[in-house]
């Protein structure tokens, strides 16, 4: 925390700025996503998708928008009016908040403008793009995660109906179960970094290795590390769980539950379930980006510390992180869900032990030097 | 800045506090000691303790409120409004928890408020794990044996294989549910 850093005027407009751009790109995150999903089903289930609102359907999504908003909100009579109404925005919450802890940029220095006959950046400010930069950033993020898991659970109880409450249960059960996975397989990340800050896990990954005999030069993200594959592997499949998607939507299993946690839900507060499910799949695949894929980190490339230098890391974030998010559709449309028994088998008698095998691993090749 | 932070959450945390005792619905309870410990968490980042606020959310309100609150909607608790059918003892109860809320309001005012050093003190990780691993690794092995003990007690208890006695039996959750 800043506590004794002097905190003036500028540092408020920036903090203002940056998370009106993060809040921003995470809302519109939304809207993409659905066309990306619609139209990438279609594409891999061989028919045309949505294509009648605008240019290859882009406009659906909005179209969609605005009849969420003329939908009549129906209250069951049996909810509890104000847990059913306060859930959607338990479910938005965390995965609008945890974003606030990843680096998207690179730092660069603002340098002393002169505007309307004031000094603007006094000697020259640097910029970091990071909305908070505490020191116990990943913590956070796994705090925030674990709250995710109150949307579903609330949605599912408060609704008065069976098949909400079951989509609820299996909820909390699944998320429970994988964010201790989750949790172990990052923190060999945090082994490797030294440190809990995200701002240094992206900066030890900005680093290069020299294999095969020092000729070959890759760079050391953590995905590239044969250390790091298991635990890698390990918190991409446990971060389909968390986020509750397929092969993992139990919460809301369309053939079995109808839609699961909710069913019950209507107009916009289903539509901020909806916003939730895609902003916690950018936001997870923004952590994975952070932890394993080097976060904004150009390979084989010194990004300057200037605005260039900025703007062309946060499009290698953006980038990686469209990426992720597309493999997130693709496997929705290539995988079956999977059952029960078989989701928790993994979760405890596969990946946790693993994960705890994999802590022992990476610090084995600490220890050694390989590292 | 920091102290209409602080009087904020202090109020949020004692007022979710309340309704954790007062409220008859135990899902609203459960989830008003969430908000409670949320509010807590806050002081810790106001005390710059950011890792202990993480902690406190990670495992309080993220892990075992989870547990609680899927215990409650799985059994399915509902309230059972009790006519209040002992007076003395009621009358009992409520003078002796008042008592005690009052020795403690008067002895945390005396003595813990006037004896805390001002200054700066560490609470990140680092040093937290180094104390753990060294200074306090006797108690920290010990809860984790406890840990473990309680673990291993849990599974005999729902894993043992015994006959059931009779179909008529009840199960143990039905008893809590009625």
């Amino acid at each position: 925390m800043s506590g004794n850093v002097a905190f003036d005027a500028t540092d408020i407009v920036l903090s203002i700025v940056k998370i009106a751009v993060i809040l921003l790109l995470w809302l519109n995150v939304t809207p993409i996503m659905v066309w990306v999903e619609r139209r990438g089903s279609a594409l891999i289930q061989d028919r045309p998708g949505p294509n009648r609102v605008g240019p290859l359907g882009l406009l659906q999504s909005f179209a969609d928008a605005l009849k969420f908003i003329l939908k009549e909100d129906i209250i069951p009579a049996q909810a509890h009016k104000w847990l059913y109404t306060l859930a959607p925005a338990f479910g938005l919450l965390p995965a609008l908040t945890t974003i606030a802890v990843v680096p998207w940029g690179r730092a660069f220095v603002i340098p002393e403008m002169h505007l309307f006959g004031r000094t603007l950046f006094e000697g020259g400010r640097i910029f970091n793009p990071i909305i908070a930069d505490v020191s116990a950033g990943i913590l956070v993020i796994f705090a925030l995660a674990s709250l995710g898991v109150y949307g579903i659970t609330i949605a599912g109880w408060s609704s008065a109906n069976k098949y909400s409450m079951f989509g609820a249960i299996r909820a909390s059960a699944q998320m429970i179960s994988y964010e201790l996975s989750l949790t172990l397989a990052a923190v060999s990340v945090l082994l490797v970094a030294g440190s809990l800050r995200l701002t240094e896990v992206v900066a030890q990954q900005t680093n290069y290795y020299y294999v095969l005999f020092d000729i070959v030069k890759i760079p050391a993200w953590n995905v590239l590390s044969p250390a790091m594959w298991l635990s890698f592997i390990i918190f991409f499949v446990s971060a389909f769980a968390e986020t509750n998607r397929l092969p993992f939507d139990f919460a809301e299993a369309e053939a079995e539950l109808v839609a699961g946690y909710h069913t019950e839900y209507s107009s916009m507060k289903f539509a901020l379930f909806f916003m939730a499910e895609y902003m916690a799949m950018a936001t997870m695949s923004a952590v994975i980006t952070t932890l394993y894929l080097g976060g904004w980190d150009i390979p084989y490339y010194n990004e300057p510390a200037t605005f260039l230098g900025f703007l062309l890391s946060f499009l290698a974030f953006m980038a990686k992180v469209g990426f992720l998010m597309f493999i997130f559709v693709w496997v929705r449309w290539t995988i079956p869900r999977l059952k029960y028994d078989i989701l928790m088998r993994i979760g405890w008698k596969f990946f946790l032990p693993l994960a705890i095998l994999n802590i022992v691993i990476v610090a084995a090749f600490i220890a050694g030097g390989w590292i | 800045m920091e102290f209409a932070i602080f009087f904020l959450f202090a109020a949020i945390a004692v007022i979710f506090a309340l309704v954790v005792v007062l409220h008859r619905n135990p899902v609203v309870g459960a989830l008003s000691l969430v908000a409670s410990f949320f509010a807590l968490a806050v002081m810790y980042v106001l005390l710059e303790a950011p890792f202990l606020a993480a902690l406190q959310v990670i495992v309080y309100a993220g892990a075992i409120m989870v547990l609680f609150l899927f215990v409650i909607m799985l059994l399915n608790l509902s309230h059972a409004p009790e006519a209040p059918t002992r007076p003395v003892q009621q009358f009992l109860g409520y003078t002796a928890s008042a008592a005690f809320g009052i020795g403690l309001v008067y002895y945390i005012a005396k003595y813990a408020v006037s004896t805390t050093t001002e200054g700066f003190f560490q609470a990140d990780a680092h040093t937290i794990g180094v104390r753990m691993f060294e200074a306090y690794v006797f108690p920290f092995e010990m809860v984790s044996i406890l840990l473990l003990a309680a673990i291993v007690g849990a599974l005999y208890l729902s894993g043992r294989a015994l006959p059931r006695p009779a179909a008529t039996a009840s199960q143990p959750g039905d008893e809590v549910s009625k």
